[in-house]
């Protein structure tokens, strides 16, 4: 929205949040004739705006202080988070697995972590409309998962110097790999209230941002056809509080050009993402009647693991997550499992994960860094289980604003470090077939997951199957933080397909109270 | 940084190759000089010190000290910091003070042994700092154009992604 444009006034419903989990729901909203209005904390990052170059581009990362704690504590800013009209989907890798059936079921397979409220069948015609009005490139034929109702709608996206290594690799020991599903575009296509998206050009800054519009990020998809059906997105409004009135929700207060503003809305969604969202809840002191908001935060094993080899392979070209396998989705004496998938790395990304990860200094640090173009990278997305040591708290230490900054507690269970050392064994086996050498490995947790579970009983979860609030009136959660268990697959599908979900329930709701 | 070096650098910045956002982001880098304003004179000679061991650079080419300083005096940050460390600028205040008396005049060996110790002693200090150097290093274009690095050459994309599948322009930026 310019800035000069007036407040939208009289809204139905108000989202706090862009990103996946607030910007379909928006669309959807806005499409069945309800005034709608989104605040974004970030700014609009135009596609024919973005540099390639990572330090550059810094702004499309919540770059607040977060501090963190625990044993493995998470890193966030340039990863981990996200901030701008898209939310975190601006610089995701756009990678899209589906999650599996038994993902969603894992207490009834394991008798630990926690069953979904929800069966895979609700997601599935989800699932379906997304991989085509995003655009997924993928292969016709998927080796993992129940059988697909429809094809991908473009043919998978070429394989870059490290997915045709994990490719060779993995065929030597018999496992099978499959072009992955990426949420960019192989060939273009005509997008809902953007225009022409265009064919991807290989230029593997994903993580930094796409120039041509040919990855799904929700501004180019999502939140141009809310705006064509009537939303308004106010852009650069920091949420500082949720408003509540006898004893429902009435709106939210931001911060915008300078200025304290109140927003008013009959609901709100709440969909900021796993971390400041149950922070506006603490703040508030908000729906956590069941003492779990901030609760069972969760990471993904992403243990990643890089080597140096002989040919030219230039790891900054090409969709970075190329190649998946799902064969290790289930492994005797794993709760749970992982995807694998092969990496392209972008300079600035490599080089400093490299200093932290290695510790290496001096000459020998400079002499590794010359060998970027000739670096292949290979990692995995593995299932993280809620515990009661990780969680998010406010501390006190006040930010900018005086508001608390967040702290987020987090240490690996057995399950992940079993996991970690599983997935980096195997991969150090797959990068020894292709004679990488000085092979590291990165130990890491990736995705902010939790916080604000979703649940049947009001006693152990803050919100409903469909995002209800079970403790106030109006308000709803659709992001990240309502997951109940992590899944072993990227979550951003399936967020996407949560919040169309909800956003379905929340226009019955509304329907029937008119 | 060589007259013939600058020269092949800003060649391809300036081409058709690089689009306006990324040529504007490394061009201003190619030249960013920083004013001392956090540090005195004392604790910034040190940094400097410190910066060329762990990242060994010319300071005359690229001003990683300088980069730190204008960073901390902005108060800018990287949206984390470990929940046990205190915020950056006193962190490495801490770590600077640590070391012995005159370290920028010690001999490179005991220099790097007064760092190992400082490593053990300020672990998640030595860790912010070194990533924070590291990063300043690698996203100069200068470094760039030595390691024969040239993905910011964005305007068309690339036709080839395989292994040794390279594009004139790659094969033709960075040093013979």
């Amino acid at each position: 929205m310019d800035r000069a444009e007036r407040l939208p006034e009289d809204l139905d419903v108000l989202v706090i949040g862009t990103g996946a989990g607030g910007a379909p729901l928006l669309a959807r909203l806005a499409a069945a004739g309800l005034k709608v209005a989104a605040l974004e904390a970030g700014v609009r990052h135009p596609p024919e705006e973005i540099a390639t170059d990572e330090v550059a581009q810094a702004g499309l990362f919540w770059m607040d202080e977060r501090l963190s704690a625990g044993q493995d504590p998470v890193p966030f800013g340039r990863n981990n988070s996200g901030r701008g009209v898209g939310g975190s989907t601006l610089h995701y890798t756009a990678y899209t697995p589906r999650a599996q059936p038994d993902d969603l079921k894992l207490r009834t397979e394991f008798g630990v972590g926690e069953d979904w409220p929800l069966e895979f069948s609700e997601l599935e015609p989800y699932y379906d409309e997304l991989e085509y009005f995003l655009g997924v490139s993928g292969p016709a034929e998927y080796p993992w998962g129940p059988q697909r109702r429809r094809a991908y709608r473009h043919p998978p996206l070429p394989l870059n110097g490290a997915a045709r290594l994990m490719q060779r690799a993995c065929a030597e020991i018999g496992m099978r790999t499959s072009p992955a599903a990426n949420a960019a575009l192989s060939r273009s296509q005509e997008q809902p209230g953007y225009g022409t998206r265009h064919t991807c050009t290989n230029r593997g800054f994903c993580q930094a941002g796409c120039s041509v519009g040919a990855k799904a990020s929700m501004d180019v998809t999502f939140l141009a056809l809310a705006e064509a059906h009537g939303a308004q997105i106010v852009d650069g409004a920091q949420v500082t509080a949720l408003t509540v009135q006898g004893g429902r929700m009435t709106g939210a207060e931001f911060l915008w050009n300078g200025q304290l503003h109140h927003l008013g809305a009959r609901t709100v969604v709440l969909a900021a993402g796993a971390v400041e969202t149950p922070r506006l809840l603490l703040l508030g002191g908000l729906a956590n009647s069941s003492g779990q908001v901030g609760r069972n935060f969760m990471a993904h094993v992403g243990v990643q693991v890089w080597g140096q080899v002989e040919e030219d392979l230039r790891p900054y070209k090409g969709i970075p997550g190329g190649l998946i396998s799902e064969d290790t989705h289930r492994l005797p004496g794993l709760v749970g499992g992982y995807l694998l998938q092969s990496l392209g790395v972008m300079p600035v990304t490599y080089a400093t994960q490299y200093a932290r990860g290695t510790l290496t200094w001096g000459p020998d640090l400079i002499e590794h860094l010359r060998g970027y173009t000739h670096v292949a990278g290979i990692n995995v997305l593995g299932e993280c289980l809620p515990y009661e040591h990780n969680f998010l708290e406010l501390s006190d230490e006040p930010d900018a604003r005086g508001l608390p900054k967040p702290r987020i507690h987090f240490s690996f269970g057995e399950n992940e470090k079993k996991m970690t050392a599983h997935a980096e064994a195997l991969m150090r086996d797959l990068w020894g077939r292709v004679g990488a050498r000085d092979v590291w490995a990165l130990p890491r947790a990736a995705h902010t997951l939790g916080t604000a579970r979703m649940g049947h009983d009001p006693q152990t979860s803050v919100v409903d199957p469909f995002g209800r609030a079970h403790d106030l009136t109006g308000l709803w959660i659709c992001d990240n933080s309502t997951f109940p268990s992590s899944l072993s697959v990227n979550p951003a599908l399936t967020q996407m397909a949560l919040s169309l979900r909800t956003a379905d329930a929340l226009t019955g709701d509304l329907k029937v109270r008119a | 940084m060589t007259q013939a070096e600058r020269e092949a650098i800003l060649e391809l910045l300036n081409s058709p190759q690089v689009t306006g956002p990324t040529r504007r982001a490394l061009q201003e880098r190619l030249d960013a000089r920083f004013v001392r304003e956090f540090f005195d004179e004392t604790g910034f000679a040190r940094l400097r010190a410190v910066a060329t061991r762990l990242v060994p650079h010319d300071p005359a080419e690229i001003d990683l000290a300088g980069m730190v300083d204008h960073r901390l005096h902005a108060g800018s940050g990287d949206g984390w910091r470990y929940a046990d460390a205190p915020p950056d600028g006193e962190a490495y205040r801490r770590l600077l003070r640590a070391l012995p008396q005159a370290f920028e005049t010690l001999a490179p060996e005991a220099q790097d042994a007064a760092l190992q110790d400082v490593q053990s002693a300020h672990p998640r200090a030595f860790e912010d700092l070194l990533a924070e150097l590291t990063e300043g290093f690698m996203a100069h274009p200068l470094t760039q154009y030595r390691f024969g690095y040239v993905g910011f050459a964005d305007a068309q994309g690339w036709l080839h992604v395989g292994p040794g599948e390279l594009e004139p322009w790659e094969e033709h930026h960075g040093p013979r």
